[in-house]
């Protein structure tokens, strides 16, 4: 069978937890413990990535060349990784920036239909020798023949894998069996599964994408991470583990997950009412702070605020929209 | 107006060149003499055909042949054939209206003529006036009626969002150029160098009508002069973009921080509604046209 590799999001997608302010100084400390674990790569910057900190999405406390710096300091054997998407990254000003600092896996990431927007990036860093994944955000948002088209285009356009984002925690594993399976089925090249909890199933939907034949696997220690958070890390590794008697490091996963609890103690995703009602209406997780924020300011309830942004089949990045959808909701 | 100055020629046949030339033949401040493509299959090309004197495939090499029958050329093939296109055009004496973010010419939003330092229009007959981007466009009224009322700026956001559909193939793999022009028009506008601008695509069906979103922090605001200069800009700009209407007005977001949002349903010449992005740049290339030619002639 293909080696699975681990993919560190925590520092990535946890900082949406975090509302981005992740400090170089805990990412150092944990790159050093993620470094003896085997993790394949770790993921580090703003939530949405490279040049996305901002008023829409959320400001960070730590620039990104701040927190890649003290990343690539503590990491010698596991790989240093970005998430960017274009429109928020751009090549001079972000990405061509973070190949200086060392960056070796960039994740260029686009909506589930859009992956023409990142042709331009992907090339460049084919070209330039990274490391590159094309990324299909919020996959649940269009059908498989339509995965299969925009994974095609990632790969002409030079990605080495294609990582399906589950980014609203929609699917159920047989969700993630079909979509796998099929990519693996009709496209030559690694794919990669990016979970997250709302309905509970991430560390299965993990698990079901690994058997499919996917070779890359997402998650963050504690599950760190937008919304209700992504598959729990140790816990892909410990299952893992007793599928495959493997052996891989699940101590220094275990070191990992505990760093991480005991500094981020109330900032721990979990899965509530309200994550429920946002996977169900198939709405980016990075959206919880703001709905949360501007139901409980304009007095409306979570549900009805998640279900009218799914309605209105909003993506990720459109931030703004939930004051102006509040609104119309309540007639002003 | 005399017909000296004003005889036309699109450059560019997709989204944007086909609603410039249909625009254009409705307008009788200008006289439309060429529509130019690359591959005379294009549908965008096909559709003029008999209704314009010239209707050229040849790219920029066949419209310098017929040099001597216009005046002004708007640009809306893709920020690095522009380059080029300007290099031929300035020497043979032509005005260009750049609708490509290629940042070559000089950035001009017509609703701030007048407002602005910067928002000037130029003497010479063969100039270069820029529109920015649709972000660009659809932001500077709001910006600069917020940062006109604003103390310390110390930064300022652009963010948009438009219908999938909307974007072609030039727009999309352009979108670092989009963003790095958007950035300028903003630090042009708001003065601070601090600036961001962020494009989204959303693929929604029915598709959704263009947002876009202005941030600015700042030690201090006057909330109730910005929303009643907001106003007066926003009147300016429906003069040429009817559907330009502002969403959720200026409102203090947090502590020294003021956002406010704008919607553009598009006039709908080629493209449906939803392409407001189109409608607002296509309506800020004629508009700029007409005030260099009123201006000069």
């Amino acid at each position: 069978m293909t080696i699975t590799n681990f993919y560190d999001v925590t520092l990535r997608d946890g900082n949406h937890a975090l509302r981005h302010q992740l400090t170089s100084k805990f990412v150092g400390e944990y790159c050093q413990l993620a470094d003896s674990s085997g993790v394949w790569a770790v993921e580090v910057g703003h939530g949405n990535g490279l040049g996305a900190s901002s008023f829409l999405v959320g400001k960070s406390s730590t620039s990104d060349e701040g927190l890649l710096v003290a990343a690539r300091e503590g990491l010698r054997n596991s790989k240093l990784a970005v998430h960017a998407i274009p429109g928020f990254a751009t090549i001079k000003r972000d990405i061509y920036p973070a190949l200086e600092v060392g960056v070796e896996v960039f994740r260029v990431a686009t909506h589930v239909t859009e992956a023409t927007v990142a042709q331009t990036h992907i090339e460049y860093l084919a070209n330039r020798g990274a490391i590159v994944h094309g990324v299909l955000m919020m996959s649940h948002m269009t059908n498989i023949a339509g995965i299969l088209e925009q994974a095609k285009l990632m790969k002409k356009y030079g990605a080495s894998a294609v990582i399906l984002m589950d980014s609203a925690g929609h699917f159920v594993p047989s969700d993630v069996a079909d979509r796998v399976s099929a990519l693996k089925g009709e496209i030559d090249l690694e794919v990669g599964f990016h979970a997250h909890n709302n309905l509970g199933v991430a560390i299965s939907n993990a698990m079901i994408a690994v058997k499919n034949g996917a070779s890359i696997v997402d998650g963050s220690s504690m599950g760190l991470g937008a919304g209700s958070g992504n598959a729990q890390l140790e816990n892909i590794v410990a299952n893992y583990g007793r599928a495959h008697l493997d052996g891989t490091k699940l101590r220094e996963y275990l070191q990992m997950s505990r760093l991480v609890e005991s500094a981020f103690e109330d900032y721990l995703p979990r899965t509530n009412s309200s994550s429920v009602e946002s996977g169900m209406a198939g709405v980016f997780s990075g959206y919880a702070p703001q709905v949360k924020q501007i139901s409980s300011e304009m007095g409306i309830e979570q549900e009805e605020l998640w279900n009218e942004i799914g309605r209105r089949r909003l993506v990720a990045g459109q931030e703004s929209m939930i004051r102006e959808i509040a609104q119309d909701l309540m007639n002003l | 107006m005399n017909s000296k100055g004003r005889r036309v020629a699109v450059l560019g046949t997709g989204n944007i060149g086909a609603d410039l030339g249909e625009r254009l033949l409705l307008d009788k401040d200008f006289e439309l003499v060429a529509v130019v493509g690359r591959r005379s299959d294009s549908p965008g090309l096909q559709r003029f055909q008999g209704r314009v004197p010239h209707v050229l495939s040849g790219g920029i090499t066949a419209l310098l042949e017929i040099v001597n029958d216009f005046d002004g050329v708007f640009d809306g093939t893709s920020a690095h054939d522009h380059l080029h296109h300007w290099d031929v055009l300035h020497a043979a004496n032509k005005w260009v209206i750049d609708l490509t973010p290629s940042r070559l010419g000089q950035p001009l939003v017509p609703a701030l003529v007048g407002q602005v330092d910067a928002m000037v229009l130029n003497d010479n007959f063969s100039w270069n006036y820029s529109m920015i981007s649709c972000g660009g466009q659809s932001s500077a009224v709001i910006l600069h009626a917020i940062c006109e009322n604003a103390v310390d700026i110390e930064e300022v956001e652009i963010s948009s969002s438009i219908a999938a559909l909307s974007a072609g193939p030039a727009t999309r793999t352009n979108i670092d150029e989009y963003i790095d022009t958007t950035e300028n028009l903003a630090r042009i506008v708001s003065g601070c160098a601090k600036a961001k601008s962020i494009l989204v695509l959303n693929p929604a069906d029915p598709p959704i009508m263009m947002r876009t979103t202005v941030h600015v922090k700042a030690a201090h605001f006057d909330l109730e002069k910005i929303t009643i200069r907001a106003q007066q800009l926003v009147e300016g700009i429906q003069k040429y973009v009817p559907g330009y209407d502002i969403v959720l007005k200026p409102y203090l977001n947090a502590e020294g921080h003021v956002t406010a949002t704008a919607k553009v349903t598009g006039a709908g010449y080629v493209l449906p509604e939803y392409a407001g992005n189109l409608d607002i740049i296509n309506s800020a290339a004629v508009e700029t046209a007409r005030l260099h030619l009123q201006k000069l002639i």
